[in-house]
């Protein structure tokens, strides 16, 4: 068993965290340009799985999920960061792979970046789609789009 | 842009300077050297499972590298959602995983029951845990056939699929659809079974049993199928682990992980079931922990026909259902592994934000590096092995 809270973990390697409990889980609240330092010292704590990573618009900014698994103890923690619209957050797709595909979906669908990721390319939308998951893009009739 | 420096580190899965995409064209380690060959695998192969199209690069008959290119069938899910109320996004999320869709609607049902704080009667539960083994049962016959297809076996395509029309027509009976079922809600399930199904689902399992056999030895006892899987495909522990593979493919790379025992969720916890495992993560491991799978899945139909309590097969919901704002993760372990679906609400009416975790999403990533230094004819093999669904990929 861990001696330790991951946001402990997270001080102990000089990353500044907000941790919470929420109906989610274990919450902890970071810098995005330290997500890749965090995930590496997280990694040395057991949380080698990465489940997912997609980034939801709260309206003023872009907040980013990492949802990363202790697997051999079945702990989930989620580590969160906002950066803004335009804004860019490290890949960590060196650390765990599972980030290549859905790096290039958040920053297609939400239109910003991952410096370092290797193939930096569309995953699902054609060239020129604007990105898609952003709130202020609203919901089209196949009709509405044709004549717009 | 250049990719940065892989850290490497005892045990971890060790990235390669470009993890993804077709290195370089030409590469010759010298002039004399003769140029490679890229071929376009797709988007309408037959055997690349739903609209996947596959550059490959080949040197002869070798896969040098690959790259799967991915959104012939992006309808944007994730988006529409956000427009829907809560009892109608059930409706999208069964074109999701098409295949399946008892799953993808269960897991959204358990996130926002969990959100809302509902509770569901312990027969709906039961309704629900027998449904999803059915459509496991269901889906993994799907896998089944097409895979020996895959590997040039026509025979046993036409048996399955008519083991599985009617498993289908009981499916049909009890949700009223044979694909889109809109049958897992938050609050319960639509209907109790109807009259007679229970009769039904024995009958069709005092056959299934048989015809499972018929077609393992059809297949897994076939010499040359045998060969053609044998040290094909591998992935490894570690790549497994490091790509986020989860279900059948991550556990024939040795990783005891299952959902519905690790995690519980429905009534799993009260049934008896056991999770095969393979151990070196080829075609023939993912094989055999499939078929062993759906040996289990029978096992627990059966556990749950014979349980199956009296009661409400659902609980009284309103149609203007507002969880509280905040966050919630489910997931249920679908036939291609686990199946998360993330909700953020702000309160009102629709979601905020629903993410769906796709599994076969995070186990198709693999293939570029799972292709690269086996033959061509393995590649087919090694796409079909994994049991891929577009529709659930590209959302």
């Amino acid at each position: 068993m861990p001696v330790q809270t991951p946001a402990d973990a997270l001080r102990a390697a000089g990353i500044a965290c907000e941790p919470s409990d929420e109906t989610l889980g274990a919450v902890v609240r970071l810098e995005a340009a330290r997500i890749a330092d965090a995930l590496e010292a997280l990694y040395a704590e057991g949380y080698d799985f990465l489940v997912d990573l997609f980034a939801t618009d709260t309206g003023e900014r872009l907040e980013l999920t990492w949802h990363v698994r202790a697997f051999e103890r079945h702990e989930d923690l989620y580590l969160k960061a906002t950066v803004d619209y335009d804004g860019e957050a490290p890949s960590v797709w060196s650390i765990h792979p599972a980030a290549l595909y859905p790096e290039r979906e958040a920053a297609e669908l939400l239109g910003m970046r991952f410096p370092g990721h290797p193939n930096p390319k569309r995953l699902l939308t054609v060239d020129g789609t604007e990105p898609l998951l952003r709130r202020s893009v609203l919901l089209r009739t196949a009709e509405e789009a044709r004549l717009s | 842009m250049s990719a940065p420096a892989p850290i490497h580190r005892e045990g971890m899965h060790q990235p390669v300077a470009v993890p993804c995409g077709l290195r370089c064209i030409p590469r010759g380690v010298d002039e004399l050297a003769t140029e490679h060959l890229v071929l376009n695998m797709g988007p309408q192969h037959p055997s690349t499972h739903g609209v996947l199209h596959v550059l490959v690069e080949l040197d002869g008959e070798e896969v040098i590298a690959a790259e799967a290119s991915l959104g012939y069938l992006h309808r944007g899910i994730e988006k529409l959602a956000e427009s829907r109320r809560y009892h109608q996004v059930a409706t999208l999320l069964d074109r999701a995983d098409y295949i399946s869709g008892l799953h993808t609607e269960t897991a959204f049902a358990l996130a926002v029951e969990r959100l809302a704080g509902i509770e569901v009667p312990r027969k709906a539960s039961y309704l629900r845990t027998l449904m999803m083994e059915l459509n496991r049962y269901a889906s993994h016959l799907v896998w089944l056939g097409t895979f020996g297809l895959d590997a040039g076996a026509m025979a046993p395509f036409l048996y399955i699929m008519r083991d599985r029309e009617m498993l289908l027509d009981i499916i049909e009976a009890v949700t009223g659809s044979r694909m889109m079922f809109n049958y897992s809600r938050p609050g319960g399930v639509v209907a109790d079974l109807p009259a007679g199904t229970e009769g039904k689902i024995r009958e069709w399992l005092a056959h299934a049993d048989g015809w499972l056999d018929e077609n393992d030895a059809l297949l897994g006892g076939n010499e040359i199928f045998r060969l053609r899987m044998k040290g094909t495909g591998v992935i490894d522990r570690t790549t497994a682990l490091a790509f986020g593979m989860t279900g059948g493919c991550l556990r024939a790379s040795g990783v005891d992980y299952d959902v519905r025992r690790d995690v519980p969720y429905c009534v799993y916890p009260e049934l008896d079931f056991e999770v095969p495992l393979g151990s070196t993560g080829d075609n023939w491991d993912r094989y055999v922990v499939r078929v062993g799978e759906m040996r289990q899945c029978l096992r627990l139909i059966r556990q749950l026909l014979d349980g199956m309590p009296e009661g409400d097969h659902g609980s009284k919901m309103s149609r203007m259902l507002k969880p509280p704002a905040g966050e919630a993760y489910a997931a249920v372990e679908s036939p291609r592994g686990e199946l998360g679906i993330h909700l953020v609400s702000d309160g009102g009416l629709t979601p905020y934000r629903m993410r769906l975790r796709s599994p076969a999403y995070f186990n198709l990533a693999v293939v570029d590096e799972a292709l690269a230094g086996g033959l061509l004819a393995d590649a087919i093999v090694t796409l079909g092995s994994l049991d891929i669904v577009l529709g659930e990929i590209d959302r």
